[in-house]
């Protein structure tokens, strides 16, 4: 032993500075991207909203709690005028931010977790393992949602009673996220197995295998940190689509008339005869929140798709 | 490095010159899968019966030309792959069908430096943390003895301490190998599998990485197992050569041998196409008519017969398109594969 040995700490920091470098490296490519940031920024606001809507909007109003007459245009005192209640437009707009991003939230995290550990075991154990979970996934790939929505909600209402929750979110919430989720995470599941299935046939995972290294291990210590672009831009991409997918749902009556959610909203707006009745300004919030925030998830995911994917780089 | 237990080791086994590893009857097919039903339509014979010693401490060359299954010998011998048949005896223990779990500990034992040092090393780990893997996962020492070992390692392979934190991309070719050799050998193997280790190397680096590795042979007592198509560098670090052709074993003897008075007139062949720097010099060649036969469709009998220049003179006796000839000891530890140089026949 000539010198000292290299302290652990030593290494620790190598592997934070590293990290550093990476994400200045990374946020430096992704700035290029003008869609990217575009992306980013309505992101970023629609977030705050949905944090913090009684900051800029008071609590949510309800029936009782209404300041407007049914169905006011637009004014200085209801910017977005109001519902059939005389709730205030622009309450349950920003209120409806928050439901509709914390269900896409919850969904997403379903979709990655069951995506990324069924579709690297999939990939790296192969074999029967492969054919079982992947005979499995394509039966959740060919689930309709609607189907499974409608046949799903009631029986778990049924189970759990109405009233009960979880973490604060009401079964009705719960049951279209674990729809969403079961849904759609058998496409996230097929894309990474099938980057799985490239990681694997890569030199250092033989090389891992040969000093002894388990299949928990290489999973965990060499495939998964080499998947994970792809696991990143795909939640943004899943995150999109749930949004979507609960809006749907919610507007064909299939969510909690409770949670005012953009979809619940445009549910209510087509019930209370808003269109007939000319009353754009409860159709069009709601509505355009929804498509603003997806087209914000697209330029977004696409945006990181590019940057996160080096071969994608050389195309241009 | 005392609170680092040694790998345990035979005692029987332990002397320089016994067998560490035995290969009999060794077969590796891979089926070709064709058709909408991905029905198995042929089959590839990568390894076709190959029986191989290593002895402790000892060097064996392997060499052959591209595609003679060379490189699937020592991924079958590692366990990377499993064979269709035949066995592995790694120090008298038979490790052909050793569950995971108990294959762990002859992991340790047994190491490979891989020809890529591109593609072998992890992108996204720093080298000190992947010289380091395999003590972590063996749980060999406390996280300061760990990182004591991997330091001294990297002395011996002359790596800087600093090079520890830094990412495989930062290095050159050179500096790569020297840390797949240091990932291999941190773990005090008895046997390094050697897959072409130089070949993707420049010239001026081959040297280096050579004698490194047979430093560290002599410092340590390893034993090599190198792979390489290339006959000066077999010449340079083996003691004992192994030729393969198409997925068999032609010829084994000491490299002074092989060099010297080659029996089988394949490898006849292949050493009279090494290049000699002096122009003055003037030799026979043999040269071989046509290409190397698939292995998906070998020749019947001796694989090498329908190219074999002696068969021709020798006016194409049928034994050799109908038996499959056995490696045979034609004296003074010199296994020769064909029917007309075997022990009774003499030395061309």
């Amino acid at each position: 032993m000539s010198a000292a040995p290299i302290a652990p700490a030593d290494l620790r920091g190598a592997r934070w500075r590293l990290r550093l470098r990476n994400a200045r490296g990374f946020a430096r490519r992704y700035a290029s991207r003008r869609d990217g940031l575009v992306g980013a920024a309505i992101l970023l606001a629609f977030a705050v909203l949905a944090i913090a809507p009684d900051l800029f909007v008071g609590p949510l109003q309800t029936v009782t709690t209404a300041t407007g007459g049914p169905l006011e245009p637009p004014s200085a005192a209801h910017l977005l005028g109001t519902d059939e209640s005389g709730r205030d437009m622009l309450n349950l707009t920003l209120h409806g931010a928050r439901i509709s991003m914390v269900i896409g939230l919850l969904a997403t995290l379903i979709t990655i977790v069951l995506g990324a550990v069924i579709g690297i075991v999939s990939g790296y154990v192969g074999g029967r393992w492969d054919q079982v979970l992947m005979r499995v996934t394509d039966f959740f790939l060919v689930l309709p949602t609607f189907v499974l929505a409608i046949v799903l909600a009631p029986i778990i209402l049924d189970i759990v009673g109405t009233d009960a929750e979880l973490l604060g979110i009401r079964a009705t919430l719960l049951v279209i996220v674990v729809v969403i989720g079961l849904t759609s995470w058998a496409s996230t599941a097929r894309i990474i197995r099938s980057q799985t299935l490239s990681v694997k046939e890569r030199m250092f995972v033989d090389r891992a295998r040969v000093i002894g290294g388990g299949p928990a291990h290489i999973m965990r210590r060499h495939i998964l940190p080499n998947v994970v672009n792809l696991i990143v831009a795909n939640t943004v991409l899943t995150f999109a689509g749930a949004i979507f997918t609960e809006t749907t749902l919610s507007f064909i009556g299939l969510g909690d008339p409770f949670a005012p959610s953009w979809g619940q909203l445009l549910n209510a707006a087509q019930e209370a005869g808003a269109p007939g009745l000319g009353a754009w300004w409860y159709i069009a919030p709601p509505a355009f929140c929804v498509v603003v925030v997806i087209v914000a998830f697209t330029l977004v995911g696409n945006a990181l798709d590019d940057v996160l994917n080096p071969k994608a780089g050389l195309r241009r | 490095m005392t609170a680092l237990a040694p790998p345990a080791r035979g005692p029987d086994t332990a002397a320089v010159g016994a067998p560490l590893v035995e290969v009999t009857g060794l077969v590796k097919h891979f089926p070709i899968k064709g058709g909408i039903l991905q029905r198995q339509v042929a089959t590839v014979k990568a390894v076709d019966g190959v029986d191989l010693l290593v002895r402790r401490g000892e060097t064996l060359g392997l060499v052959g030309e591209s595609g003679c299954g060379k490189t699937t010998v020592g991924r079958l011998l590692l366990r990377l792959i499993e064979p269709t048949a035949g066995t592995i005896r790694f120090d008298g223990v038979d490790i052909t069908h050793l569950p995971d779990r108990q294959l762990k500990p002859f992991r340790r034992r047994m190491q490979i430096v891989f020809q890529d040092p591109f593609a072998s090393l992890d992108p996204r780990a720093p080298i000190g943390d992947s010289i380091g893997e395999g003590l972590r996962i063996h749980g060999l020492g406390n996280a300061r003895e760990r990182a004591a070992r991997v330091k001294r390692i990297m002395d011996m392979v002359g790596l800087q301490q600093y090079h520890a934190r830094r990412y495989a991309h930062e290095f050159s070719g050179g500096q790569r190998q020297r840390i797949g050799i240091a990932r291999a050998l941190v773990l005090e193997p008895d046997l390094v599998v050697c897959d072409e280790p130089v070949s993707a190397l420049d010239v001026s680096i081959q040297a280096q990485v050579l004698n490194l590795l047979k430093d560290l042979q002599r410092e340590l007592g390893l034993t090599y197992l190198f792979i390489a198509h290339n006959m000066g560098v077999v010449e340079h670090i083996s003691d004992r050569v192994a030729v393969m052709y198409l997925g068999r074993v032609a010829e084994i003897t000491d490299r002074e041998r092989i060099f010297a008075e080659p029996r089988h007139p394949y490898t006849q062949a292949l050493l009279s196409a090494v290049p000699i720097p002096d122009p003055e010099l003037r030799r026979s060649r043999v040269i071989l008519g046509g290409d190397v036969p698939s292995p998906v469709n070998p020749p019947e009998g001796c694989r090498f017969h329908p190219r074999c220049p002696l068969r021709a003179e020798l006016g194409n006796p049928e034994r050799c398109s109908r038996e499959t000839p056995q490696l045979v000891d034609a004296g003074r530890d010199h296994l020769v594969a064909c029917h007309f140089r075997g022990p009774d026949a003499p030395a061309s």
